[in-house]
């Protein structure tokens, strides 16, 4: 591990025992709360993610979870729900952990000078896949990447497009079958 | 006095949770008038329930908020406690205790009518004659002042009304009637692990869960308004269907359709008003929480329902010149011999095997293992055992973004059901100790006035070594099924790494019965000693755990409490 990574991790960790101890209540208080730390500012009023964010954000998830046959995470309003999580379920050390994070992984992702979000579709697929294959054999350590990747995946199989189209829903199964051949239910159960 | 003054009940029952309400509909059925008083609000399904919302209609991922976390620092760790089910659990900042200097409690409760039977986890098992034999034959507590033979009809009683799934196991120590509504199927690999299990180890049995979920609901439940049971898993959400046992959906409207039963909801009960002249509970004298309003009720008899801790601390508020220890506390026993369930054994693990086969709904339930140590195979250095909760299920999508590759593939990795995920979580029984007790703080209350609960409760050796065995248990019959990257707490278990007491949120014996009046505070029929119109049918009178989980026994002690106080008052004897 760098010596930047241990700081930051260090960081990180610190922020998050603050916030834990009740630094900032979360919903509906966010504008008048002042950041407690610098890089910690709304975009907007309830909007956290600043433009340049949402679209890397936007580029990564429509990247890890693409439209097939099934919608993908953009069409099923994952950028959407992250912004919400950030801006009105975080506290101040996972929006710093986010945004620290997203400005690494922008850098990361950077290509022979092209932010990511601006690079074709197959450039993006490419180069993102390179990168995720480095982080899972640790020859990069990043947690944020982890941690998006996950939460990109829990709001898209959450969503309902995620649920009902790729996955399998029963909002009401009516009774319970617990030996059935896979043939009769092929499907990954949303829940 | 000012106070408002409620009058001319035959009964007053404190508390309309999982044992109150089977006293209410019992009472009332015998033509009684009842009040039944919930320190609680009301609930309203349409308005409490969140069982009907899908995945995608839940804010922010139902993951808890900061917010939530600094409101329910306590129950917010529950497994059953989300955004979604935050309002079944009280504001801790609301209802404060404190705990002794090195000791540490985690009381898990809520307050709303139906209490705990709204929330919890609907398995339900009877206590077997090892179980009632037990303080006698080791020497910890009292004995037990009945045996499983006084109990059986009542447990034959409580199953057939609230609607237990199960199966006929014939199991010794763990008992059943023929009461059982159809059980739920074994996943595939359940019945393979099942059958490795009894062929490894002939003396241990892998059952289905018993399971207080209509699947097959009687005449008699489908007229109380209760449904099938839908297999959503929901059930921590509330069931609009009542498909479940609560008292909110069961024994509550029993009672009230009988025409006998006033629901007395936001009172707040602090003592039973006490007549030394005749030596007699009078009523109950309480506030209620919104208007602050004192109020008394009077009633012929009273039984306390109130919740193991609560119900020890109203009795030891109801001081008065001849009782200057609290009401029914001769003994000292009240707030003593605070039992219940530890937990921290547990293993999971993963399975690649029996790939073409998968399962359809959502069970709200699980695997059962009956005890077996200190039965049929020894136990390395403790008294009594534990018996597992358990299942098998194909893993969803949860963890598994959390692998290398993106795009397409991993969409067509995750959509096609992935491998079993096994997991076994130990209940074991916790001793049965006079040093381990509930009183009341001498200076602080809350903000209704009744001073606070301190609880002193420790663990010993007993409960460690019996949770160190359960955890290596566990680890070793989920390899014996060949689970792969299996974790457990093998290994780890010490005083210190064992969760918190209460953390089993089946608290229990403040109130315990006995033969002797010395000892106990009640006597067989749960009826305190001291005072012959006053009952307690809560988790409290509980002279033992056992290691099942407890409330199909308070609901049979309830109702046969009930019947047995109805005898009396209708023979003069109260």
């Amino acid at each position: 591990m760098s010596q930047l990574q241990m700081n930051r991790r260090g960081a990180i960790a610190s922020l998050l025992a603050i916030s834990a101890a009740g630094a900032l209540s979360a919903c509906g208080k966010i504008e008048q709360t002042p950041a407690l730390v610098s890089g910690l500012a709304y975009a907007e009023p309830m909007q956290f993610f600043r433009a340049d964010e949402m679209a890397l954000i936007a580029a990564i998830a429509d990247r890890i979870i693409p439209t097939t046959d099934t919608p993908g995470a953009v069409v099923a309003g994952v950028p959407e729900k992250l912004q919400a999580l950030a801006s009105e379920w975080a506290d101040d050390g996972f929006r710093l952990f986010w945004r620290d994070g997203l400005a690494e992984l922008n850098n990361a992702l950077m290509t022979e000078g092209t932010a990511f979000a601006d690079l074709s579709v197959a450039q993006q697929t490419a180069v993102l896949s390179a990168y995720d294959a480095s982080v899972y054999s640790n020859a990069v350590e990043n947690d944020l990447y982890k941690n998006l990747k996950s939460t990109v995946a829990t709001a898209y199989y959450m969503s309902e497009p995620g649920a009902t189209q790729e996955l399998a829903y029963e909002a009401v199964p009516g009774a319970w079958i617990g030996d059935a051949p896979l043939s009769d239910y092929p499907k990954t159960w949303a829940t | 006095m000012g106070d408002l003054i409620m009058a001319d009940f035959d009964f007053v029952v404190v508390g309309s949770g999982m044992s109150g309400g089977w006293v209410a509909k019992e009472l009332c059925e015998r033509g009684f008038k009842v009040a039944v008083v919930e320190r609680g609000r009301d609930l309203v399904p349409e308005e409490d329930y969140t069982d009907f919302l899908n995945p995608w209609e839940m804010e922010h991922l139902n993951w808890k908020s900061s917010q939530d976390r600094e409101d329910y620092p306590i129950q917010s760790e529950v497994y059953a406690f989300h955004s979604y089910t935050k309002q079944f659990w009280v504001k801790d900042g609301e209802h404060p205790y404190e705990t002794a200097p090195g000791t540490r409690y985690k009381w898990r409760r809520g307050h709303h009518v139906g209490g705990r039977s709204i929330m919890w986890a609907r398995q339900s098992y009877r206590m077997s004659e090892i179980d009632f034999q037990a303080n006698a034959k080791d020497g910890y507590g009292v004995d037990w002042p009945v045996r499983y033979d006084d109990l059986k009809e009542w447990y034959d009683y409580a199953e057939t009304f609230a609607g237990i799934s199960g199966n006929d196991d014939g199991i010794e120590v763990l008992p059943s009637g023929g009461t059982f509504q159809p059980p739920h199927e074994m996943t595939h690999l359940e019945k393979e692990w099942k059958k490795v299990i009894e062929a490894k180890w002939p003396t241990r049995k892998m059952i289905i869960g018993r399971a207080a979920n209509l699947t097959q609901p009687t005449e008699e439940q489908l007229s109380l308004g209760r449904g099938q049971c839908q297999a959503r898993d929901h059930c921590f959400r509330g069931c609009s269907f009542g498909a479940y046992f609560s008292s909110k959906h069961a024994t509550l409207p029993a009672a009230e359709r009988t025409g006998n039963m006033t629901l007395i909801a936001d009172m707040a009960i602090h003592e039973v008003i006490y007549d030394a002249d005749t030596n007699r509970a009078t009523g109950v004298r309480g506030v209620n929480t919104k208007t602050m309003e004192a109020t008394e009720i009077t009633a012929r008899a009273v039984f306390l329902n109130a919740s193991t801790i609560p119900t020890a601390m109203i009795l030891l508020n109801s001081k008065s010149e001849s009782m200057p220890n609290g009401l029914a506390n001769s003994s000292g026993h009240v707030g003593h011999n605070l039992i219940g369930h530890v937990g921290g054994a547990w293993a999971r693990g993963t399975h690649t095997g029996f790939q073409d086969s998968h399962h359809f709904g959502r069970r709200p339930n699980g695997i059962y293992i009956p005890r077996y140590r200190n039965h049929t195979e020894t136990g390395e250095g403790y008294l009594r055992g534990f018996g597992f909760q358990g299942g098998a299920t194909r893993m969803t999508w949860g963890g598994r973004a959390n692998e290398a590759g993106i795009g397409a593939d991993m969409k067509d990795r995750i959509r096609t059901p992935g491998p079993w995920r096994m997991w076994l979580g130990a209940f074991g029984e916790t001793m049965p100790r006079f040093e381990n007790k509930v009183t009341l703080h001498s200076s602080k209350t809350d903000k209704w006035g009744l001073p606070i609960p301190v609880m002193d409760c420790r663990y010993t050796d007993n409960e460690v070594n019996a949770v160190s065995q359960a955890a290596e248990d566990a680890k070793e019959m989920m390899e014996a099924m060949g689970a792969v990257d299996v974790i457990s707490s093998a290994g780890s278990i010490t005083k210190d790494t064992l969760g918190a007491p209460g953390n089993g949120i089946h608290e229990m014996g403040t109130c315990r019965m006995g033969q002797d009046p010395a000892t106990s505070v009640l006597n067989k029929w749960n009826q305190s000693h001291d005072v012959p119109n006053l009952f307690v049918s809560d988790g409290s009178f509980m002279t033992s755990a056992a290691c099942q989980n407890p409330s199909l026994t308070y609901m049979a002690f309830s109702a046969r409490a009930a019947n047995h106080a109805a005898d009396l008052m209708e023979s003069g004897a109260i």
